[in-house]
C-alpha cells in the first residue's frame, strides 16, 4: 500500500525551525563551553535567534498582507497555515523573546543562574507558542501547547534555591498537565461531533449542518475551559498569582505576554474561525468569562500589597478586555483583541522588567513598600513605571487606552452596551490599584530611604528592554496609532 | 483667517514646554520656572492672537484638520466659535497667573511640566472638534491634576487626589462607551465610521430613545466634571486639598470643561435628549445653586468655603444652558468665564493667605483689613465680582442667565435668584469675619501684599472690571455662535425660542 | 492465536530462568555470618537502632534518563515497519529526530548526568549563602564548645 507522503513546506515553518534549531545550538554550546564563555553571550546569541525568526516572519508577513486574501494558505498536510494571523503571533511572540532575554542577562547573573538553559527553554517555548498560532489542527495545537508549556514549568521553577520558585513549578505544572488533559478531552470531544481534528475539516462540516450536538457543546466547553487555564481567565485563573509570583520574574514577564498570547491564538482561531457558524452557542460562556475576569482580577489587585501579585491580577483583568474582543464575533472584535495584545506584550514586559530590577538580590523585594519613594531615589525608574501603569489603566496618549478603546468599540458594534460599560467601570477599579502604586512611587513622603544599603542599580541590557517597552507604549498610543491599527487590521485576515 | 496652524500650536506649545521643562536638570530649578512662565504667557498671546483676527459669525474658525487614524475616520481637527474663543482665553490668562503666583515648595521643575501638559490638555479640550481627540484630551487632563493634587497638595491630598481620579474616569468610562454607539449608529445609517462632531451632530441617525440614553452617558461624565449635585463630592476636597494654583486651574478652567462639554457637546449632538431632560438638570442646577450656597455659608475653612461657592455657581451655568434661549446660555458662557477669573483670583488670594498664616481657618483670621488694606481691597473686589454686584463682571452674567431661564423656565429662575442673596450673604460674613475687627496675635503682624502679587492680580482685575463695566465686545463674539446652538436646539425640537430672543439682552443697565 | 506462542513460551521460559538463578544462589551460596559482618559500620560500634539506608539519588537520574531515552526508541519501531514506503521522506524525518536526541544526550553527557563515582562540583556556584559563610564573627571557637571529661563547660 503506497502512502501519500506530505510535502514539508520547510518556507512556512522557518521562524519555528530558526527558534528550534537556534535552542539546540545553544544547548550544545552552552554543554561545551559552559566554562569558556562569559554569560551575555547567551543572551546575545538568543536574540540573534530571535530576531532571525523574526526576520522570517516579517518576509512571511510581506507575503501574506501584500495580495490580501490570496496570500494566506495552509501548508504541511493542511497542519499548519500561514496567514497574517499566524506571522502576527510570530512577531508578537519573537518581539517579546528579545525583550524577555535583555531583561533576563542581568537578572541570570544577579542571581546566579545557568545562562545557556535559560535562554534555551525560553526559545523552546516561543517555538510552541508560534507553532499554537500557526496550527491548523487541534492536535498540532496541542503540540504547540505542549511546548510552550513544558518549557514554562522548568523556566517558572529556574531559581530553584528559593522555595517560592520550586512551589511556583510545581503548582503551574500540576495545574497546567491539567488544564492540558481537559483541552485534549475538548479535541476528542470535537472529533467525536464533526469527525476531524483538522479546523478546516471542522469549519467545513458546521458550515455543512446546522443543528448543534451536544458533544459538540462539550467540545466548546472542554477548549475553553483547557485554554482558559493558559490565558488566565477567571475561574481558571487560582494558578495564576502563586505562579507569577514565585517564578523569577523576567520569566513572569514572559509568560504573562507569550503563554497569553499563544493561548489567546488558539482561542481565537478555534472559535472565532473555526466555530464561527456556531457562535451563538458560545459567546454567553465568553462574556461571562470576560466579565468575570475583569471584575474579579481588578477587584482582586486591589487588595493586594505585593506589586508583583497586583500585577498578576492586573493581567486576569487584561485577560478579561481582551476576550471581550473575542465575545464581540466580529472582524473588528478580533483585530481589537489582536491590537490589545501587542500593547499588553509591551506593558507587561516593561512592568514586570521594572518589578526584576526593584526586587534586588534574591527577587525578594516585590512588596510596595520597595517602590517607596522611588519617585525620589530613581526618578527615570519611576517615570517609567508610571507611564506603564497609566497605560495598563488605560489614559490616553498610551497604547494601553487604544486597546482598550478597540474592544470596547467591537463591543459596542456588536451591541454589547452592558459587556462595554462593566468594562469601563471595572477599568476605574483598576485605576485605583495602578494609581496606588505610584502614590507609593510619589508621595508616600519622606521616609523613604530605608534600603539604600542596596542601591537599584539598571544594567545596560534591562534599560534598554525598558526603553523600548515604554517608548512602544506611547509612539503606539500617539503618533503610531494609525499604522498600529492597520497592523492589528492585517493580522485579522484568517484562512478560512 | 491666517495662514499659521495656530490652534494646533495653542494645544501642543504647553505640550512641548512641559517636555522641555523635564528635559531641564532637576537643580536648576529658577531656569524650570522661567521656561514654564515663558511658554505659557505665549501660549496666551496665541490666544490673543485668536482674539484678534477672529471674525464675528457662528462658523468655527482657524480650524486644522489631520488624518490620524484613516480607517476608522478619526482626526486631528480643532476649531474655535465664539463659545469657546473666551474659555481658551481664560485658560491663556489663568495658567501663568496661576504659574506665578503661588509659591511652590519643592521639585519646581516636576510641578511646572505637570502644569504646562495640563495647559495643553484643557487648551485641547476647549478646541477639539472630533470626539476621539476630544475624549482623548478629557482624559488626559486628569493626570496632571492627579499629580498636582497628590504631589503639593495638603494633608489629606492622596485620597483627594485618587477622588478626583476616579469619579472623573468613571464618567469619562460611560462617554466612552456613548461616543462609540453614537459614531457605529452614525456608521449603520450612513455607512462610513466617523467622530467628527459636525458630521454626527449635522447626520443624526438615532432614535429618540436611543438619544437619550446617548446623551445621559455623556451628560454623567459632564455633571461629575462641572459638578452638578449630587455627583459634586469630589469637589471640596479636591479643591481644599489641591496646591494653590491647583485650586486656581480646578476651579478656573477644569469644572468649565464639563459645562462647556454640555455646550458644545450635549446640545450640538443631543438636541432632543437635551431638551427632554432639561428639567432634571435644571433642578439639580437650582438644588446646586442652593445646596452650595448653604452648605458654604457654615463652612469653617475659608477654602472649603470658595470650594462650595463653586458649586453654587456652576449651577448658574447649568440653568443658563438648559434655558434653551440666546441670552440664558450667553449667559452661562459669559458666566463660565466669569466665574473662571474671580474664583480663580479668590483662590489665589486665600492661598496667599495661607503662605502667610498657615491656617485657612475662618476662626483664626480676624482684622486684616487694617494691617493689609491693599490685600483686602482686592479681595472685596474679587468677592462682589463673585457675588455679581452691578459693575463687575458677575453681575452680567448671573443677570443674563436669570433673564434667560425666566423667559422659558420661570419655575427654575425664581428659586434660583435666592442663590444670588445666599451668595452675598456667606462671602460676606465670610469677609467681615476674616477682614473686619481688631487683628490680634499672629494677625497683627499679616503682610501686605507684595509688588509681585499686585502685579499677578492686576490682569484678574482687570477683567473683572472691564467685562462687568463694558461686556459688549466680549457678547457681541459669543452671541453668533449661541444663536446658532439654540437655533439648533429649537430647530430638533420642532419648538420656537420664547420671548424676545432677537433682542441681545443684558449689558450693563 | 498460534503466533503467540513464542511469545509465551519466551514469557515462562524468562520466569523460570530468573526464579531459578534466585534459588539457585540461595541453596548453593555458603552462609557463615557473624555479628560484626551483620553490622552496617565495622567500626566497633554498635547501633542501637537501625540506621537508614543509603540511596544514592543519582540512581534516580539515570533511571529518568533511562526512560526517556527509551520511550524514543520505541519511536523507531513503528517507523522501521513501514521504512520502505516512508522513503526519503522518512529517513530524512528520522535524521532530524534522531539528532534532537543525540543533542540532548551530548548535552547529558558534559553536565556528567552519566558520570559515576564521588559526586563531583558541577557549577561553580556556591549553594550556601555567602555571606554567611564570610562572616568574620563565625570562627571554631565562636562555633565549637569544648568540654572537658565530665561533661561540663571547661573554663
Amino acid at each position: 500500500m503506497p502512502l501519500e507522503l506530505p510535502r514539508v513546506e520547510w518556507a512556512t515553518i522557518l521562524p519555528e525551525t530558526i527558534l528550534v534549531v537556534g535552542a539546540m545550538l545553544i544547548l550544545l554550546g552552552g554543554a561545551l563551553l559552559r566554562r569558556r564563555l562569559p554569560a551575555w553571550v547567551w543572551t546575545v546569541a538568543s536574540i540573534i535567534i530571535a530576531a532571525g525568526a523574526m526576520v522570517s516572519a516579517w518576509d512571511l508577513w510581506r507575503r501574506v498582507s501584500h495580495n490580501h486574501q490570496g496570500g494566506a494558505h495552509t501548508a504541511i498536510a493542511n497542519a499548519v497555515v500561514v496567514d497574517g494571523f499566524s506571522v502576527y503571533f510570530a512577531l508578537l511572540t519573537c518581539g517579546a523573546v528579545i525583550l524577555a532575554a535583555l531583561m533576563a542577562d542581568s537578572y541570570l547573573r544577579r542571581e546566579r543562574l545557568n545562562a545557556p538553559e535559560f535562554h534555551v527553554l525560553m526559545l523552546l517555548s516561543a517555538s510552541g507558542a508560534l507553532l499554537m498560532a500557526a496550527a491548523n489542527d487541534l492536535i498540532v495545537i496541542f503540540l504547540g501547547l505542549e511546548v510552550l508549556s513544558i518549557a514554562l514549568y522548568v523556566l517558572a521553577g529556574f531559581a530553584q534555591r528559593r522555595a517560592v520558585s520550586r512551589e511556583a513549578a510545581m503548582k503551574y505544572f500540576v495545574l497546567g498537565a491539567f488544564s492540558s488533559a481537559i483541552f485534549l478531552y475538548g479535541v476528542a470531544l470535537a472529533y467525536g461531533a464533526t469527525g476531524s481534528t483538522n479546523l478546516g475539516e471542522i469549519a467545513a462540516f458546521l458550515r455543512a449542518s446546522v443543528s448543534t450536538h451536544a458533544v459538540l457543546l462539550g467540545a466548546f466547553a472542554f477548549l475553553i475551559v483547557g485554554l482558559g487555564f493558559k490565558i488566565a481567565a477567571v475561574p481558571f485563573h487560582m494558578w495564576t498569582p502563586d505562579v507569577y509570583q514565585g517564578s523569577p520574574t523576567p520569566v513572569t514577564g514572559f509568560m504573562a505576554a507569550v503563554a497569553k498570547a499563544a493561548g489567546f491564538a488558539a482561542l481565537l482561531r478555534i472559535f472565532f474561525s473555526t466555530f464561527g457558524t456556531h457562535r451563538l452557542d458560545w459567546q454567553p460562556l465568553i462574556w461571562a468569562l470576560a466579565v468575570l475576569s475583569i471584575l474579579v482580577g481588578s477587584v482582586l489587585a486591589v487588595v493586594q500589597t505585593d506589586v508583583k501579585r497586583m500585577l498578576a491580577y492586573s493581567s486576569i483583568s487584561h485577560a478579561g478586555y481582551i476576550l471581550i474582543g473575542l465575545q464581540a464575533a466580529t472582524v473588528r472584535g478580533l483585530a481589537g483583541s489582536l491590537f490589545y495584545l501587542l500593547a499588553y506584550t509591551f506593558m507587561v514586559l516593561g512592568s514586570f522588567g521594572i518589578v526584576t530590577l526593584v526586587a534586588r538580590d534574591g527577587d525578594a523585594r516585590t512588596g510596595l513598600d520597595a517602590y517607596r519613594g522611588l519617585g525620589q531615589r530613581r526618578p527615570g525608574l519611576a517615570l517609567v513605571f508610571t507611564v506603564l501603569l497609566l497605560a495598563q489603566a488605560g489614559v490616553p496618549l498610551t497604547s494601553g487606552f487604544l486597546a482598550k478603546f478597540y474592544v470596547i468599540s467591537a463591543a459596542v458594534e456588536a451591541h454589547s452596551y452592558a459587556l462595554a460599560i462593566i468594562a469601563m467601570l471595572a477599568a476605574v477599579i483598576a485605576a485605583f490599584f495602578y494609581l496606588r502604586v505610584i502614590v507609593v512611587m510619589y508621595m508616600a513622603g519622606d521616609e523613604a530611604d530605608t534600603a539604600d544599603a542596596d542601591p537599584i542599580r539598571v544594567p545596560f541590557g534591562a534599560g534598554l528592554s525598558l526603553a523600548v517597552s515604554v517608548v512602544a507604549t506611547v509612539i503606539i498610543g500617539t503618533i503610531l496609532a494609525g499604522p498600529a491599527f492597520d497592523f492589528a487590521r492585517h493580522a485579522s485576515i484568517l484562512r478560512l | 483667517m491666517i495662514d499659521f496652524p495656530l490652534l494646533t500650536t495653542i494645544v501642543l506649545l504647553p505640550a512641548a514646554g512641559a517636555l522641555l521643562v523635564a528635559l531641564v536638570p532637576r537643580r536648576r530649578a529658577d531656569l524650570a520656572k522661567v521656561l514654564g512662565v515663558a511658554v505659557s504667557v505665549g501660549t496666551a498671546v496665541l490666544a490673543v492672537v485668536a482674539l484678534v483676527h477672529f471674525k464675528t459669525n457662528a462658523d468655527y474658525q482657524f480650524v486644522s484638520q489631520h488624518v490620524w487614524i484613516k480607517e476608522w475616520g478619526i482626526s486631528w481637527k480643532l476649531g474655535l466659535d465664539g463659545i469657546s474663543l473666551f474659555l481658551v482665553l481664560l485658560t491663556g490668562l489663568l495658567f501663568p497667573v496661576a504659574l506665578l503666583g503661588p509659591k511652590v515648595h519643592h521639585d519646581t521643575k516636576a510641578y511646572v511640566a505637570w502644569l504646562l501638559l495640563l495647559e495643553a490638555g484643557c487648551m485641547g479640550v476647549f478646541l477639539a472638534l472630533d470626539l476621539f481627540l476630544f475624549f482623548i484630551v478629557w482624559e488626559v487632563v486628569l493626570v496632571p491634576m492627579y499629580f498636582l493634587i497628590g504631589g503639593w497638595g495638603y494633608e489629606k491630598r492622596v485620597y483627594a487626589a485618587l477622588k478626583f481620579f476616579l469619579y472623573t474616569m468613571a464618567g469619562s468610562g460611560l462617554m466612552l462607551v456613548g461616543i462609540l454607539a453614537l459614531a457605529f449608529l452614525h456608521q449603520a445609517h450612513f455607512g462610513h465610521l466617523t467622530f467628527d462632531l459636525q458630521t454626527l451632530a449635522r447626520e443624526q441617525s438615532f432614535a429618540h430613545s436611543t438619544g437619550r440614553w446617548l446623551f445621559l452617558a455623556f451628560a454623567i461624565s459632564f455633571a461629575i466634571k462641572v459638578p452638578v449635585f449630587p455627583l459634586h463630592t469630589w469637589l471640596p476636597d479636591a479643591h481644599t486639598e489641591a496646591p494653590t494654583a491647583g485650586s486656581v486651574i480646578l476651579a478656573g478652567v477644569l469644572l468649565k470643561l464639563g459645562t462647556y462639554g454640555f455646550l458644545r457637546f450635549g446640545l450640538e449632538l443631543f438636541p432632543i435628549a437635551a431638551h427632554d431632560l432639561a428639567p432634571v438638570l435644571l433642578t439639580l442646577g437650582v438644588v446646586g445653586i442652593l445646596y452650595g450656597a448653604l452648605v458654604a455659608t457654615v463652612q469653617k475653612d475659608l477654602k472649603r468655603l470658595v470650594a462650595y461657592s463653586s458649586v453654587a455657581h456652576l449651577g448658574f451655568i447649568v440653568l443658563g444652558t438648559f434655558a434653551f434661549t440666546t441670552q440664558g446660555l450667553e449667559g452661562g458662557v459669559l458666566q463660565m468665564v466669569n466665574h473662571g477669573v474671580s474664583t480663580g483670583a479668590l483662590f489665589l488670594l486665600v492661598g496667599w493667605i495661607y503662605e502667610r498664616r498657615h491656617t485657612r481657618e475662618i476662626a483664626e483670621l480676624g482684622g486684616l483689613q487694617k494691617v493689609a488694606p491693599v490685600f483686602a481691597g482686592v479681595f472685596m473686589v474679587v468677592m462682589l465680582s463673585s457675588i455679581g454686584l452691578p459693575g463687575l463682571n458677575g453681575f452680567v452674567g448671573e443677570f443674563l442667565v436669570l433673564i434667560g431661564s425666566f423667559v422659558s423656565r420661570r419655575w427654575w429662575a425664581v428659586p434660583a435668584t435666592a442663590g444670588v442673596i445666599l451668595a452675598a450673604l456667606y462671602l460676606l460674613w465670610a469677609y467681615q469675619r476674616v477682614f473686619h475687627g481688631e487683628p490680634e496675635g499672629e494677625n497683627a503682624t499679616f503682610p501686605e501684599m507684595t509688588w509681585k502679587e499686585r502685579g499677578v492680580m492686576l490682569p484678574l482685575v482687570a477683567a473683572i472690571v472691564f467685562m462687568g463695566v463694558y461686556p459688549r465686545p466680549v457678547l457681541d463674539r459669543i452671541e453668533p455662535a449661541v444663536k446658532r446652538l439654540v437655533q439648533h436646539v429649537h430647530d430638533a425640537n420642532g419648538t420656537h425660542e420664547p420671548g424676545p430672543a432677537a433682542a441681545a439682552g443684558g449689558g450693563n443697565p | 492465536m498460534a503466533q503467540y506462542l513464542p511469545l509465551l513460551a519466551m514469557l515462562i521460559l524468562a520466569t523460570v530462568f530468573a526464579g531459578g538463578s534466585f534459588l539457585a544462589s540461595g541453596l548453593l551460596a555458603p552462609k557463615r555470618p557473624t555479628l560484626a559482618k551483620a553490622a552496617p559500620y565495622e567500626c566497633g560500634i554498635v547501633p542501637d537502632r537501625e540506621p537508614a539506608e543509603r540511596f544514592p539519588v543519582r540512581f534516580y537520574l539515570v533511571a529518568m534518563i533511562f526512560i526517556i531515552f527509551d520511550i524514543e526508541i520505541i519511536f523507531l519501531y513503528p517507523w522501521a515497519v513501514i521504512f520502505r514506503q516512508l522513503k526519503g521522506f522518512g529517513i530524512f524525518e528520522m535524521v532530524l529526530f534522531t539528532v534532537a536526541v543525540f543533542v540532548s544526550l551530548v548535552y547529558l553527557l558534559a553536565n556528567g548526568a552519566l558520570d559515576w563515582g564521588p559526586a563531583k562540583r558541577l557549577m561553580a556556584t556556591p549553594t550556601v549563602d555567602p555571606a554567611g559563610a564570610r562572616d568574620p564573627r563565625r570562627t571554631s571557637s565562636s562555633t565549637v564548645r569544648r568540654i572537658g571529661p565530665t561533661g561540663k563547660e571547661a573554663a
